[in-house]
């Protein structure tokens, strides 16, 4: 599984997935209200966290973002990518399970914009693979710029 | 989980949640820090839809209807169903002063029509006037396209 460590699936996995999460902000970062619909939808939160979520979510989605893109504190970025995406999992799974279409919220803060919940779920997995891969299994050229400076070099060594 | 991971986390929780709060000061796209008893729009309670033929029929045959659009600025000088107002979301508090409010309280009806299919932002406006103690208005589905299809003469632009 070295594959999953090279410097470049890390790049690739970075920039798709902060795009996604970037353009997924956009809309929400403009004016967060029609926002507070679509979570009171998810019937999940009682009606005082929602302002809270509403608030600040898309702007930890931005953060998020443009760590993934950039590559600065790419594996924190991809710690609270993460966490949003089983958020958002197990809020849709819960909704799937009662049956209900919610308007997700994921790209369009319209309410209207209802799909089948299992359907979400099974969008947002790969997502999750994607963050689980840049999140545990850093790149080897982090691991090599860890490595002491007073380490022995390995080829220098075996000669 | 490394210590490192957890600092950088940490800061951008930090940066977040100081972008979050600054935004949310901004006028025009605050909200309320804590939901307490907020709930969304219900129609039936907050607004009734209607259809944009309906929406022409009333706005042609009532003495008195005033016809709210929710477009951005720019479209709204582009063309808009004649005599509409424009107040879109972002303006509320300057735009729903209290010369509107008592034209809106004397309407025989109150029309709000938007960009596109989507009315979430009518129905954000609706509960507003609801709150200010107005009857429900109507909201068009359908919006500014769909009016236009009902056969409205617009007006503005060039």
């Amino acid at each position: 599984m070295g594959w999953l460590r090279n410097v470049w699936l890390h790049r690739l996995l970075g920039l798709a997935l902060g795009g996604v999460f970037l353009y997924a902000s956009a809309g929400k970062l403009v004016d967060p209200r029609p926002l507070v619909t679509i979570i009171w939808g998810y019937r999940i939160l009682p009606p005082g966290p929602i302002n809270l979520l509403a608030i600040y979510m898309p702007w930890m989605e931005l953060v998020a973002a443009a760590c993934l893109i950039t590559g600065w504190k790419r594996r924190a970025g991809a710690l609270w990518v993460t966490a949003l995406l089983i958020m958002f999992t197990v809020a849709l799974g819960v909704n799937a399970v009662r049956g209900i279409d919610v308007a997700c919220g994921c790209f369009s803060t319209s309410a209207a914009d209802t799909h089948n919940a299992w359907l979400l779920v099974l969008r947002d997995l790969p997502m999750l693979a994607a963050a689980l891969i840049l999140l545990l299994a850093p790149p080897r050229a982090n691991a090599e710029a860890r490595r002491p400076s007073s380490a022995p070099d390995p080829v220098r060594f075996r000669s | 989980m490394n210590r490192e991971l957890v600092r950088d986390a940490a800061l951008l929780l930090a940066l977040a949640l100081a972008l979050g709060t600054a935004a949310n000061l901004v006028p025009g796209r605050r909200l309320a820090w804590w939901g307490r008893g907020q709930v969304p729009p219900q129609a039936g309670v907050d607004f009734q839809l209607i259809d944009a033929l309906a929406a022409e029929t009333l706005r042609v045959t009532l003495p008195t209807v005033v016809v709210i659009d929710t477009r951005t600025a720019a479209e709204y000088a582009a063309a808009h169903v004649p005599a509409a107002v424009s107040v879109s979301l972002t303006d509320v508090q300057e735009r729903l002063d209290e010369s509107l409010l008592a034209r809106l309280r004397g309407a025989d009806a109150v029309i709000l029509y938007g960009a596109s299919e989507e009315t979430d932002v009518e129905q954000l406006l609706a509960q507003e006037l609801r709150r200010r103690g107005l009857a429900p208005p109507h909201v068009v589905v359908g919006g500014w396209a769909g009016w236009l299809a009902a056969g409205v003469t617009p007006e503005g632009g060039a």
